[in-house]
């Protein structure tokens, strides 16, 4: 069974929206802010999770938002009432905690936050990392190839089947641009 | 883009139909991933009448994002929220869409080792010898399309794995995976991109369409008719998301292929197999722990093929290593840090960065129940022993990568996280990292209903027929005697056609068996 319409609400959102803000990446040229956006990206995945899973987050926040203080000899204010570096620090000494248990809490949402985070297309593009362009072009290679096999024999398997005439071993990995602006500076040299 | 060859009437969503369901056919499979498809097309190509029931629902390649959380929401089981409980939680991968968990592996294909055939052919399974299925492992080689990667695909995280391992002498295997010219998209988790992968949506779904079969999904199977004792077929819940619907089919024999989780877990809500006293026993998971390197050249695994090679070294202590290159969204959770710091890492380090792991053959066993309220606990404990291995194998691989010219290793062990040369190897051999203190995953499930030549040590006899069910086969990695020490979905798919035959011979042949075609691409 799963709640559909789950949400996070009250003192749980306010522990997550604090856990995320001190998850997501942040850098100094890097302008925009992923906390909500991200928070919206967990809950609807929240959403697809069963309901004894749901209540289990639930409970690893909360624990978080009440624990993190005691666990750390931090004090008892909560994670969400503290500022963003006392909060990042806090998280820090938890993940650094000799109970395996109360280490893996923050790790376990947060391997769902960098998830979230660093899959999508303003941080790849901040990254310069062009994944969405590379799976748009890669598909498009692997159509050729295959229209070129339609016209000849495929050999028995472990035979690999190879990019001739397309693509050779040394640009087989190149962007279509990048295998484009290689031939024309040969041709040209 | 590859299209699947197959009439647009084969896969029926619920879209498609009205109210609640009734259907009658020869054989209900319920699931359609490795074991699932296998038998589907196996039973429908020999002349039966096969309906397949997927509870989820069907993505094609176009529907494969660069999102991750939301193709984990789409195509994984409980959102990707799938963790085994013990000494230390274990991550585990397991899908729920039409294809099964071959839509989301790394495509590694392997045959059964040949010394696991020869244990099972001394436990009384002589069927499983090496020999009896050499011709199923043929046809499914051929089927999806097992094969070395186009050359030049494999990408620079796979060449620094193979010039380690070349530089200290080590034994390498050339993977095979089931592809048709995977050109490196490096997004096998999600979804293979291109279509290169030929998981079951590829392959053997293909077959079954042309021999006349059809899947439903959506349909989320909750009871196993009996009459008298014998399966005569399923019900359930149509998940359809406007009211609630439900499905009966009738059929002559029961396929459940569900996974090594579920289909135990779909016997223990019905009750059935429990006077053999193995069900949901007998849990392997063949786990793996994370290493990754720092080179001081690019390795840009944006480009390149997950997994290349595999070492083989050390497979006789039940050690494999194998790279296994991941988008950006994973390789960030490889880190033991979040925020600012992973952020600067990243940023300065992201190019650089090579991923493998180690696999270990798994001593200890764990166990699957159903708690009240139908929960489902899935209960695995890492022991000591596997532990000694882990470590071994952490060591290794780093030694491989320090050889292959890395700057710092990064471990999922706690107290040990970076490695920068011999003398850390060395320090983690005399301290070694606890199970509670390692991370782990896997995604090799199985052995939770296990085959037995005799009643009483497992849940199926050889013909992959419950022993105390008539009429109820299983074909999926939950059948597995034991574990099997490599990538599993070529041993799921064998057993399911050695099964499937066997299903066939019982109910007799249905005439000239249908036409056979085989996808385009």
């Amino acid at each position: 069974m799963m709640l559909q319409n789950f949400t996070l609400k009250g003192r749980r959102r306010r522990a997550a929206r604090a856990l995320i803000a001190a998850m997501v990446p942040r850098w100094p040229d890097f302008e925009r802010e992923l906390t909500d956006e991200v928070l919206d990206a967990i809950e609807t995945l929240m959403r697809q999770m069963p309901l004894h899973n749901q209540i289990a987050i639930s409970g690893i926040l909360l624990a978080l938002e009440y624990g993190s203080g005691p666990a750390t000899l931090d004090g008892v204010r909560p994670l969400s009432s503290l500022d963003l570096d006392a909060a990042v620090e806090r998280l820090e000494r938890i993940g650094d905690h000799p109970i395996a248990p109360v280490r893996m809490m923050p790790m376990l949402l947060g391997t769902l936050i960098s998830f979230s985070a660093y899959s999508r297309r303003d941080v790849e593009d901040f990254l310069e990392l062009p994944r969405r362009r590379w799976r748009a072009d890669r598909r498009r290679l692997r159509e050729r190839l295959v229209t070129i096999d339609a016209g000849r024999p495929t050999p028995r398997t472990p035979t690999p089947l190879g990019g001739d005439p397309l693509v050779t071993p040394d640009d087989y990995l190149q962007f279509d641009d990048e295998r484009a602006q290689a031939a024309a500076t040969n041709a040209a040299g | 883009m590859t299209r699947m060859t197959y009439g647009s009437d084969a896969i029926i969503e619920p879209h498609h139909t009205r109210g609640d369901v009734f259907l009658t056919c020869d054989v209900v499979v319920v699931g359609s991933g490795a074991g699932g498809s296998t038998v589907a097309a196996t039973l429908a190509e020999a002349g039966h009448d096969v309906v397949v029931l997927e509870e989820g629902g069907h993505y094609r390649t176009e529907d494969y994002t660069a999102n991750i959380p939301e193709m984990l929401g789409s195509i994984m089981r409980d959102g990707g929220a799938t963790v085994t409980l013990g000494r230390s939680p274990v991550p585990y991968l397991e899908a729920k869409c039409v294809g099964g968990t071959t839509v989301v592996n790394g495509g590694m294909c392997w045959r059964t080792p040949e010394k696991i055939l020869d244990e099972w052919a001394e436990r009384g399974l002589t069927d499983l010898s090496a020999k009896a299925l050499d011709p199923h492992f043929t046809e499914v080689e051929e089927t999806i399309n097992a094969r070395h990667q186009d050359p030049g695909s494999e990408g620079a995280g796979n060449d620094r794995f193979y010039a380690g391992a070349t530089a200290l002498g080590w034994k390498l295997s050339k993977n095979r995976r089931n592809q048709k010219h995977c050109v490196g998209s490096n997004d096998c988790v999600t979804g293979c991109p291109s279509g290169a992968k030929q998981s079951t949506l590829y392959s053997w779904l293909p077959r079954f369409f042309a021999a006349g079969g059809r899947v439903h999904t959506h349909m989320r199977v909750e009871k196993v008719l009996l009459r008298g004792g014998k399966a005569v077929g399923v019900r359930g819940t149509l998940l359809d998301p406007y009211r609630t619907r439900k499905f009966v089919v009738r059929a002559k024999a029961v396929v459940i292929a569900c996974g090594a989780v579920q289909t135990p877990l779909l016997l223990q809500r019905n009750k059935l197999g429990r006077e053999s006293g193995h069900v949901g026993d007998h849990f392997t998971i063949h786990p793996n722990v994370k290493v990754a390197a720092l080179f001081d050249e690019p390795v840009d695994l944006l480009r390149g093929a997950h997994q290349a090679w595999q070492c083989t070294e050390f497979i006789d202590e039940g050690i494999l290593l194998a790279p296994g290159a991941i988008p950006l969204g994973f390789m960030s959770a490889v880190f033991p840090t979040f925020g600012a710091r992973l952020a600067e890492k990243l940023r300065r380090d992201h190019r650089y960065i090579a991923t493998g792991g180690v696999l270990v053959d798994d001593y200890a066993e764990g166990h699957i129940r159903t708690l009240p309220f139908g929960i489902p606990l899935v209960r695995y404990d890492v022991t000591d022993v596997d532990q000694q291995k882990f470590v071994k194998a952490a060591a290794k691989l780093a030694e491989l990568y320090f050889a292959a010219g890395a700057r710092e290793v990064y471990t999922a062990f706690h107290h040990h996280g970076v490695l920068r040369g011999p003398d850390d190897i060395r320090r983690m051999y005399d301290h070694p990292p606890r199970v509670e203190d390692t991370e782990y995953f896997t995604a090799h499930l199985m052995g939770t209903c296990r085959m037995s030549a005799r009643k009483g040590e497992g849940v199926v006899d050889p013909t992959g027929q419950m022993w105390d069910v008539p009429g109820v086969y299983l074909a999926d990695a939950s059948v597995m005697p034991g574990t099997i020490g490599v990538n599993p979905q070529v041993t799921i798919m064998a057993l399911a056609r050695l099964i499937a035959e066997r299903i066939s011979d019982r109910l007799g042949q249905r005439g000239e068996a249908r036409v056979v075609g085989r996808s385009a691409a």
